[in-house]
């Protein structure tokens, strides 16, 4: 079992958190114009890299907050916990 | 506040699990509360109010981790950043909830009757916590508050008490039957006594 450092409650088992997606992916501009190749890699394409990822966990049965968690997809060591506006 | 039992149909009084050539004192006591008002508070993240400002049947509003705003009537339980549960047996609290926070900074939602409330009274309580919930409770003290899991179920713990331990477990309405079989479960082995 893993444990997560929520950035805003403290250390938590793996059973309050749900996995919410790779946290690398930016959407297009709001009132870009965006070609349908766009849309569709920003929608569907995802990288599963081995080794280091950054990815949105939220803390579902905790405070309710989601952030950002960089993990390696090999060993499933937790490098660092992050609030959403906040970067590596 | 809630009038209707949630665990009427479960809840029967009397002793159970392992009871026999027990003193009556040293069992778990699980009883269920109806008699509470329940408020959500929530300040908008655009929100720029201070809180400290904010003054609830006496008590302010507190932004720290795991901690319970409390006096003999009206609990305040820190559940995340800008987000507070307000738990009063004083009814009166409602008229005078809604003229304290302005619309704009504040969304404030009534779940008096969508929560169902256990209360487990004994030293044993916590034990009986551990076995389904993976939070570590040797870190939580009196008035402290923490929202987990117990078997699969959202729950809210609020430890009243910590010697002997006194602690109130909120969940869904909808899940109070299940939660209440869990934790009576959980309780047989070290006896119960339901009140």
């Amino acid at each position: 079992m893993l444990h997560i450092k929520c950035p805003y409650c403290g250390t938590r088992s793996q059973n309050e958190f749900a996995y919410g997606g790779d946290a690398t992916i930016k959407r297009p501009e709001l009132n870009k114009e965006v070609s349908d190749k766009e849309w569709d890699t920003f929608v569907y394409f995802r990288k599963s890299p081995r080794g280091k990822h950054l990815e949105f966990w939220h803390h579902i049965s905790g405070c309710r907050q989601w952030f950002k968690v960089q993990r390696d997809t090999t060993t499933h060591e937790i490098f660092k916990t992050l609030k959403p506006n906040e970067d590596i | 506040m809630t009038s209707i039992s949630v665990l009427k149909n479960v809840h029967k009084k009397g002793l159970f699990g392992d009871h026999e050539n027990k003193n009556e004192d040293s069992l778990i006591k699980v009883s269920e509360r109806k008699n509470l008002i329940i408020f959500q508070i929530v300040q908008y993240k655009s929100s720029s109010i201070s809180i400290k400002d904010i003054n609830i049947d006496g008590l302010t509003l507190n932004d720290e981790t795991l901690k319970v705003s409390n006096n003999n009537d009206t609990r305040i339980l820190w559940c995340g950043p800008k987000s507070w549960l307000l738990v009063s047996s004083k009814k009166d609290l409602l008229n005078s909830i809604n003229s304290l926070f302005k619309e704009s900074d504040f969304a404030i939602t009534d779940l008096s009757h969508s929560r169902a409330i256990i209360e487990l009274e004994g030293n044993n309580s916590v034990e009986v916590l551990k076995k389904g919930c993976p939070f570590n409770f040797n870190e939580l003290k009196k008035n402290n508050c923490v929202n987990s899991v117990f078997n699969g179920i959202t729950i809210t713990i609020d430890i009243i008490e910590d010697n002997p331990n006194k602690i109130r477990l909120f969940a869904l309405r909808s899940f109070g039957e299940s939660l209440y079989h869990s934790i009576t479960d959980a309780s047989l082995e070290f006896g119960y006594k339901n009140i």
